[in-house]
């Protein structure tokens, strides 16, 4: 049973994501959440297998962000392609800046871990 | 000062990803399906489950979107698996899909306009 849902996108989370498209009058049956659930869970093995293809082909053994990209387009999923290529994008750009700024803080942090241990030589020297 | 919401809106630009937060799918769920795909599949990027909670996102509003069409067409309010048995019918990029959604999906397509001469 637990393996099963484990193949499974939560039926929760689906049936959020398909409520904000739709009227707030709608309903969903649970039977449509269910079966929601297992089209997503095939679009990832689907587009997966595409992925998984062309780094083989490669002789990668790694599946990327980029390969996702590729395999939608490649697949006629080429809205959905360019829109995460973007979102893609995005997130690099955000962990580089994040990247950027630990760097910086870490830097602050052994400046002042020198300086805090130079002030206390003067406190007790001054007793 | 950390601010809230920084991460969520330079991930959703403001989409409809943006109203809930940075993800809407877990990323660990979205990893064990893709490593279920195939034996072929050993190692996977940090990157790629993220980049799959923003296609799934697009494939659920998709293929719900459609099913709904399907849904008013009938005159009802509430989705059935039968739409979504439609929707994917009628729509070519969803072809994938036929097999997995019910049998009687092709009972709302007119298999005449494929078989015509």
């Amino acid at each position: 049973m637990v393996d099963e849902q484990d193949k499974l996108l939560p039926i929760a989370n689906v049936g959020r994501i398909m409520k904000q498209i739709l009227p707030p009058t709608a309903k969903i049956s649970k039977e449509a959440k269910e079966t929601m659930q297992e089209c997503a869970s095939e679009f990832i093995c689907f587009v997966t297998g595409e992925a998984s293809e062309k780094c083989q082909k490669e002789n990668r053994k790694t599946v990327n962000g980029d390969d996702i990209c590729w395999a939608l387009a490649s697949l006629g999923f080429d809205d959905c392609s360019n829109a995460v290529m973007s979102y893609l994008n995005k997130f690099r750009e955000f962990e580089r800046e994040k990247a950027a700024a630990n760097q910086i803080n870490e830097n602050n942090v052994d400046e002042a871990a020198a300086g805090s241990s130079n002030s206390c030589k003067r406190i007790y020297h001054s007793k | 000062m950390r601010q809230a919401g920084t991460y969520s809106r330079i991930l959703s630009g403001g989409g409809i990803s943006g109203r809930t937060g940075p993800h809407l799918l877990p990323l660990a769920r979205i990893k064990k399906i893709m490593k279920k795909s195939s034996v072929d599949v050993k190692m996977i990027s940090g990157e790629a489950p993220l980049v799959f909670s923003k296609a799934c996102e697009l494939f659920i509003v998709e293929l719900t979107k459609r099913s709904w069409n399907m849904t008013i067409q009938g005159k009802r309010r509430t989705i059935h698996k039968e739409d979504i048995a439609s929707a994917v019918a009628t729509t070519d990029v969803f072809d994938f899909l036929v097999d997995l959604v019910h049998p009687n999906a092709s009972q709302h397509v007119d298999l005449n306009e494929d078989y015509a001469p």
